[in-house]
């Protein structure tokens, strides 16, 4: 027992440590070709002006932009893969970031959203301009389509392959309903409605990663307190039943709260996929499924990877970052394809 | 002392699958459950360990009714070994610890970690105590199945199928534990299981389930030709050999 616990301290100790110097790297990758020297001037605030705003105002809400969501989508995917039995689950199982891409849209096309300031039905975008409506309605119609889909599934006591299924349809719903709203936008609008759907660390400023802080903080806490009983509902719900879990209570807070990170994460940054696959089969693999530590490693491997692939996707982009999205998913894609050839085995002739 | 008490359960009403079952089994006994596939015996273990919940009836402990208790109440008493048991990738102790969930809130006591120790330590698992459990046999992994259900220290046992994929040492080393959980620990253990031989060596009390009620019930001198006719379909011979029963069957009779 103690050379087990010893391992996984020890393991979440190395991942920590790797988490920290990642995120040095990331503040000091850019663009600007800032000297490490000159990088580290600028986090004192002693470099120039410019290296000075470089470092604070867009780097450093970047780094902890992809540290929280990075944590939030993998734990997010994690708890959704447990509670629905499904190692194919993932943060958006419930048709959450359909809904806000769908959100997102509507604002952008149909309201002129400030965010990217890009609207083509308004003819002055001061007047409706905020720098978050995009991101208000995108967590908006994330939240009712969570609130949908619990409400629904509800009826069958959330059973997980209810969850699921019910999950494709709504989202599908969105999915062909964003379709309509951008076969009647304007190019302009398309563009941008397009490029919202790019997960983009850069986005982040200091108010939206306190948002995003305070609900995946919460979130993950909650998940740690909860870590006993996930650890007896991978025996199935009856035997959790039969050991004194509230399977049903369980299961509606865990989907409730895991889909509200992804909700605040998508909303602000759109849509970055896989890190909530990636990041707990990983995890599962080096550690085993005990939640307690399976919670602590998978959130510090999300804001590992989020952070490389950021760094990657600003080193690849010559001058202007690729998106990090795009960059996660052709990451993950291939380890999609991995688990689900190795889960189907042989098959019969 | 177990009693079921004119428990009714239908997934539907119009059809229940259980039509008032009555049945009482005393402390330290092992009770078994037979009848064809569908006669209700899993639906009322899932009951019993609130899994389901029935329309009607009561189910009594020692005069409480478990129908009535909180969940957390309800696992101090009774615990459950499924037909089909699922494991994750988590170590043997780690699984069998998760047996004590209802006795705590957010991390289990030093106390919890000991009864743990102990039922590792009788159950002859403290060797694997620190390997996956996926990486087990299958009569190792029913054994730790049988573990965490006594983590939860019962006083009623419930036990699905317990021989369901084991070969016959598995077998044999599974009902052997249980009847030792029974019989030295006065631990009521209830269970199903389809071989009637087996069953007659395991069992101390049987009840034959048919169309959601038990027909017979009573110890081993119930077994005899007509009631395995009219409970199974089925054509059998009941011999005694060394003083045992013995059931052989007409292989070509079933309907």
């Amino acid at each position: 027992m103690i050379s087990d616990s010893r391992r996984k301290r020890l393991t979440a100790l190395i991942l920590f440590v790797l988490v920290v110097l990642m995120a040095f790297v990331c503040l000091f990758v850019g663009s600007s070709r800032m000297s490490l020297s000159d990088c580290l001037r600028a986090l004192a605030g002693k470099s120039t002006a410019a290296n000075n705003r470089i470092i604070w105002n867009i780097r450093l809400p970047r780094v902890l932009a992809a540290l929280i969501a990075g944590a939030g989508l993998a734990v997010s995917g994690l708890i959704m893969q447990t509670n629905l039995n499904n190692s194919m689950a993932s943060p958006s199982t419930l048709g959450v970031s359909n809904a806000a891409v769908f959100g997102a849209n509507l604002s952008i096309i149909a309201f002129a959203g400030g965010f990217l300031d890009t609207g083509n039905n308004v003819l002055n975008i001061d007047t409706v301009a905020n720098p978050f409506s995009t991101s208000i309605m995108a967590f908006v119609f994330a939240v009712i389509s969570i609130l949908l889909i619990l409400g629904l599934c509800r009826l069958r006591s959330f059973s997980p392959n209810i969850v699921v299924l019910a999950g494709i349809a709504i989202g599908s719903v969105w999915t062909a309903a964003t379709t309509i709203l951008q076969f009647y936008a304007t190019d302009v609008g398309l563009s941008a409605a397009v490029i919202w759907t790019f997960g983009d660390l850069g986005r982040a400023t200091y108010r939206t990663d306190l948002i995003m802080l305070i609900v995946v903080g919460a979130g993950i806490i909650a998940f740690l307190l909860l870590s006993r009983r996930y650890d007896a509902l991978l025996s199935g719900d009856a035997v959790a039943i039969s050991v004194g879990v509230n399977v049903r209570v369980l299961r509606f807070v865990s989907l409730l709260l895991s889909s509200m990170i992804t909700a605040v994460c998508v909303s602000f940054l759109g849509v970055i996929g896989f890190v909530g696959i990636i990041c707990p089969h990983v995890v599962k693999k080096l550690l085993g499924q005990e939640h307690f530590w399976s919670i602590s490693a998978t959130a510090l491997t999300g804001s590992l990877l989020l952070l490389f692939a950021d760094t990657l996707s600003r080193s690849m982009g010559n001058g202007s970052a690729l998106p990090v999205g795009a960059i996660t998913s052709m990451l993950g894609a291939p380890f999609f394809i991995a688990i689900i050839f190795r889960k189907g085995g042989r098959s019969d002739a | 002392m177990l009693e079921v008490r004119d428990l009714v359960f239908g997934y539907d009403r119009q059809n229940p699958v259980l039509k008032g079952v009555n049945l009482s089994l005393e402390e330290g006994r092992v009770g078994i459950l037979l009848g064809r596939n569908g006669a209700g015996k899993t639906t009322l273990f899932k009951i019993m360990t609130g899994v389901l919940k029935p329309d009607s009836g009561s189910i009594l402990y020692n005069g409480k009714d478990l129908l009535q208790m909180s969940r957390r109440e309800r696992a101090g008493i009774v615990a459950y070994v499924p037909q089909q048991i699922d494991f994750g990738a988590l170590t043997v102790y780690q699984t069998v610890l998760t047996g004590r969930v209802s006795y705590y809130t957010v991390k289990p006591s030093a106390s919890d970690l000991k009864v743990v120790e102990r039922i590792l330590s009788e159950m002859e698992l403290e060797d694997v105590s620190c390997r996956n459990v996926l990486e087990l046999s299958g009569g190792e992994r029913q054994k730790v199945a049988i573990a965490r259900a006594m983590a939860q220290e019962p006083k009623v046992l419930v036990f699905d199928e317990p021989t369901g994929n084991l070969d016959i040492a598995n077998e044999l080393l599974i009902i052997n534990e249980a009847k030792k959980i029974a019989h030295e620990k006065g631990i009521t253990v209830i269970s199903s299981i389809h071989d009637l031989n087996q069953a007659m060596y395991f069992g101390d009390v049987f009840f034959f389930m048919k169309d959601g009620e038990i027909k017979v019930s009573g110890g081993s001198g119930v077994f005899d030709e007509k009631i395995i006719n009219d409970i199974y379909g089925v054509a059998a011979r009941v011999v005694e050999s060394c003083g045992e029963k013995i059931i052989q069957y007409h292989k070509e009779s079933g309907k």
